[in-house]
């Protein structure tokens, strides 16, 4: 099937991408599967590929591989081969100048979907009905993990072997290291395992509710479904809400001085020592820290992202922020009970409008979407913060012992290599550690690094397009719609803005109202420092990691994302507007630009030229 | 105190009930059962088909009327719009029956001592007898008179009422559906006056997409004929009935409204000043109330509604709120698109199955099939 690159609708080839100049050899980093290839060229052209700015917004170093990898197993493990959904296998993804681009494998024979159906239909059954009992074994199997990832010893390579090796049954410390390494890669994937396991089911039932409700209640606004289903009590509200408690406890106790402009957390602490309030103050903190501090700064994907045990600046932050808005009288409690009643309003308000038969599915369907979406909100915090930031720490362990070696520069240069690279690095390093003999290693690995590091700087300065390719004839793939938000209509509007340099930008009506402002775009959460009050946020999604500028912005606008995703939900509490699935924002907008978001029609408009260097 | 005529002929619109309407017709009998339901109507009268009778009786008019259309050519245009004309002509002449027109008077003194004004302004309305609203449409029982003031021209406005029945086209269609000889009926409203600052329509769901939790408004300043007669492209806001929050607002530009004229004992219809023609004519307040009214109206009669309404010009929602007709939204001949969808599926469960495809794989096999 060739397909034409002009043709309507249709996408850049992705086989007609350039390089930046002085990128060149940028394919190096990644897999061979994982490139765009003549021997797949016919299929892979005539296929959709959109960039997942959604959780790859920057260039992919080449150990971050393993957070592509990890999650299409996991995705495609249990969506393809274990719950069989009927018209979708799993996912495929290919990098272009170090972005991510991915793409569904439909399954198109009726035949194959019918086989597939019966699967699903019993497999994914019996997860709806036993929901509340598999979760629990789920909170089990994954707090053994978090346990095994945290008690991974690191072994370090001793010039003697200790006496136990000898005159016990202790191992050598060349297999100790391979050993411990190739522990860590396997906890990894099995978190993938558990991360998926529930995450489609969820959305499924999510999406069938607001698809229920937007055929019987055809101008029901999103947020209004969202808000019927979402929690009110969770567990990802936990750490900020620990944090506000930690605020008025030290308003209380007096020692809220502590916490003046410009201090590290090094110096708040050494001011709360000085006092047995301020040192009552510090316990306190300890009792929040396990496990809130777990709490991710980023979405967890990336290296890059830490905890707040990692980077308590961000917690601290955090503290300061709501003592000052204490101090000014502002309430800074979420409104749970405002909000739990708000939710019963709407379910009871809309049921009520119902017929009879309609109200029956309506609520059955609410019911199960609340029974699933604890899960849904819940694995993040789980895996992709308190696992993956102490999972990347242990690899920092294993940069410092390639470092300490003189295999590596820096500890964090491990995360230039690829996992495979990275195993290589360490083989030779227990192979030279046994021989005693001179090790290449040393001359092999810090030029890559070297090389490899200043290629992810020119490449962040590239603009992915949003989508690569052809459009498919029935973009209707129930996966990218659960849980990128890429709706047919959304690929249209894409297509068509890749066509014109128009000042209006199209997305999802996240939250309702109309902002004008400066735009300010911020494409990782490293930079939401440069956040100033009262701008625009113009980002590729936000994460709970996030959470503290949002008292700050006036409005939000983002290249992807649904009016479930974060960036909605959030901006709705903060009554923000805000417009999600731009596609492009990040690269239409420029910081400094004014730009009025109109959250309730969808749209973003540049009202001037260019105002920004 | 005419106390019997009163029974016979007219009746305060707060008496009626729905049992009421084949001799009130439904547009009196409805607001009798509004009020009932302590909804925000305006006090008034209904005349009801006895005295369109009595009034026919008087002077010989039912035999100039009957021989004004024996052996009409229905074919013949000039000859049913003569006949028309002859028939109001002859209406026209008669003043209406003593007993009639001292009901009339008895009532309409009523209403001017409740509001404290000897002539106090009223609207005058065909009231349908019957459910054929196409018969409703072309019998001009649809005739509306505004800002109607003194008891003289109150019988004149019930009167031209009454010869609405005799227009070209009632004519026309009644000969073509009904037997020959079939007296037509006709009751009419008589209600107090709302000087409206901004009047419109709203219907209890989306029009457009059927959706029973919008509550749309349509508004523009000045009295309902604006808007009613498609005069101005007028506000229109979707107010959620569930939150109250207003979910859509189309503010257009509103260039004229009718307004009381004094002059002619009428309305008069005038040009809005630029400034005002842009300006949203509702505010968050009044679409709350008027999105509350219309939910207690549709829960009152048990189906959506097409609800006529006014905000007066004096003190501010609830109290300036009037409700001044409502009919069911089927009669419109728009059915809410909600009652095309299909029927939901037998389970919560199956219905997430169609969401991953096991439906779809079902349909696609018939498909194929053929």
């Amino acid at each position: 099937m060739a397909t034409t690159a002009d043709a309507v609708g249709a996408f850049p080839s992705p086989f007609e991408i350039e390089t930046p100049a002085g990128c060149e050899g940028w394919e190096e980093m990644y897999p061979h599967y994982a490139l765009f290839k003549e021997e797949r060229r016919e299929s892979d052209e005539g296929r959709l590929w959109f960039w997942n700015s959604m959780h790859f917004p920057v260039p992919m170093p080449a150990f971050d591989v393993t957070s592509i990898d990890g999650p299409y197993y996991g995705l495609g493990a249990w969506q393809n081969r274990a719950f069989a959904v009927p018209p979708a296998m799993g996912i495929d993804y290919r990098v272009v100048n170090s972005y991510i681009y991915i793409s569904v494998n439909p399954v198109t024979d009726p035949a194959k979907i019918a086989e597939r159906a019966e699967f699903f239909q019993k497999r994914a059954g019996h997860y709806f009905q036993n929901w509340d009992e598999l979760y629990a074994k789920w909170r089990v199997k994954m707090d053994a993990l978090l346990k095994e990832i945290m008690e991974l010893e690191v072994p370090d390579l001793p010039e003697y072997e200790p006496d136990e090796v000898v005159f016990g049954d202790e191992n050598t410390s060349f297999y100790k290291v391979i050993d411990a390494y190739s522990r860590t890669l396997r906890t990894c994937e099995l978190m993938w395992q558990h991360h998926f396991e529930f995450l489609l089911l969820g959305y499924g039932a999510y999406l069938t509710f607001s698809d229920f409700c937007k055929q019987a209640l055809p101008d029901i606004p999103d947020q209004h479904i969202a808000q019927m289903v979402a929690g009110i009590d969770v567990l990802l509200f936990k750490p900020d809400a620990e944090l506000r408690r930690l605020a008025r406890l030290a308003i209380e106790t007096g020692v809220a001085g502590a916490f003046a402009d410009g201090r590290t957390p090094d110096q708040v602490d050494a001011e709360l020592a000085r006092s047995d309030e301020g040192r009552r103050w510090l316990e306190e903190l300890e009792k929040v820290k396990d496990p809130w501090f777990n709490m991710g700064t980023g979405d967890g994907l990336y290296h890059y992202y830490r905890s707040w045990y990692d980077d308590p600046s961000i917690p601290y932050a955090s503290i300061a922020g709501h003592i000052g808005a204490l101090a000014e009288g502002r309430e800074i409690e979420r409104p749970t009970e405002e909000l739990a009643r708000e939710r019963d309003r709407l379910a009871e308000g809309y049921a009520e409008l119902l017929g009879e038969e309609q109200r029956g599915a309506f609520q059955e369907l609410l019911g199960l979407s609340r029974t699933v979406f604890p899960y849904v909100e819940e694995h993040k915090f789980f895996c992709d913060y308190w696992f993956l930031t102490r999972w990347y720490n242990k690899l920092r362990e294993f940069g410092a012992l390639l470092a300490r070696n003189g295999y590596l520069e820096d500890s964090e240069d491990i995360f230039h290599l690829s996992r495979h690279e990275a195993a290589q690095a360490l083989e030779e390093l227990v192979l030279h550690w046994a021989s005693g003999g001179l090790p290449m290693g040393p001359h092999h690995w810090p030029p890559m690094v070297a090389r490899r590091k200043e290629l992810l700087a020119k490449l962040a300065d590239w603009t992915p397009p949003p989508a690569l390719g052809t459009m498919p004839e029935a973009a209707n793939d129930p996966i990218t719609v659960m849980l990128w938000g890429i709706t047919p209509a959304r690929l249209q509007e894409w297509a068509r803005a890749q066509d014109s340099d128009g000042a209006e930008l199209r997305g999802s009506p996240a939250s309702p109202g109309t902002v004008e402002g400066l735009a300010r775009v911020v494409r990782t959460v490293d930079e939401i420092g440069t956040v100033r009050d009262g701008e625009i946020l113009v980002c590729g999604s936000t994460s709970p990691a996030w959470a503290p500028i949002f008292s700050r912005i006036a409005a939000t606008v983002t290249d992807i994302g649904g009016v479930m995703s974060h960036t909605a939900i959030v901006a709705r509490e903060y009554g923000l507007p805000a417009v999600v699935g731009t596609g492009r924002a990040t690269a239409r907008i420029r910081t400094g630009q004014r730009v009025r978001v109109d959250g309730t029609a969808g749209t973003v408009t540049v009202l001037d030229g260019d105002q920004a260097s | 105190m005419t106390v019997v005529a009163t029974d016979t002929h007219t009746r305060p619109l707060a008496d009626l009930r729905s049992g009421d309407e084949a001799r009130f017709g439904g547009k009196s009998a409805s607001l009798g059962e509004l009020i009932a339901a302590e909804i925000p109507v305006p006090p008034g009268f209904a005349v009801s088909t006895s005295a369109f009778h009595a009034f026919l009786d008087e002077a010989g008019l039912r035999a100039r009327v009957d021989a004004a259309l024996a052996g009409l050519d229905l074919a013949d245009v000039d000859a049913v719009q003569a006949a028309s004309r002859a028939v109001a002509g002859a209406m026209r002449a008669v003043t209406l029956p003593e007993d009639v027109r001292g009901a009339i008077g008895a009532h309409y003194a009523a209403l001017a001592a409740e509001v404290g004004e000897d002539e106090p302004a009223v609207a005058v309305r065909s009231s349908a007898v019957g459910e054929d609203s196409a018969e409703a449409t072309f019998a001009g029982q649809q005739e509306t008179y505004l800002w109607v003031r003194g008891v003289d021209a109150v019988c004149a406005a019930v009167r031209d009422c009454w010869a609405s029945l005799y227009s070209a086209p009632a004519i026309t269609y009644r000969a073509k559906i009904a037997d020959a000889g079939v007296v037509p009926a006709m009751g009419v409203t008589v209600q107090l006056m709302v000087d409206a600052a901004v009047s419109g329509v709203m219907f209890t769901c989306s029009p457009l997409s059927g959706d029973p939790s919008i509550v749309a408004v349509n508004a523009s300043w000045g009295l309902g004929l604006a808007v009613v007669g498609g005069e101005v492209t007028p506000d229109e806001y979707h107010v959620s009935k569930v939150t109250r929050e207003v979910v859509r607002r189309t503010v257009n530009a509103k260039h004229l409204e009718y307004r009381p004229d004094e002059a002619s004992r009428g309305t008069v219809c005038v040009p809005v000043e630029e400034a005002r023609q842009a300006e949203a004519c509702l505010g968050e307040d009044e679409l709350r109330e008027l999105a509350d009214v219309g939910r207690r109206v549709e829960r009152f009669f048990g189906g959506h509604q097409d609800i006529e309404w006014a905000i007066a010009r004096t003190g501010t929602v609830p109290a300036s709120l009037f409700v001044v007709q409502s009919r069911p939204v089927t009669a419109t001949g728009r059915p809410p698109a909600a009652e095309k969808a299909p029927a939901p599926a037998a389970s919560a469960l199956s219905m997430i199955m169609g969401t991953f495809g096991v439906a779809g794989a079902a349909a696609d096999e018939k498909k194929d099939r053929g």
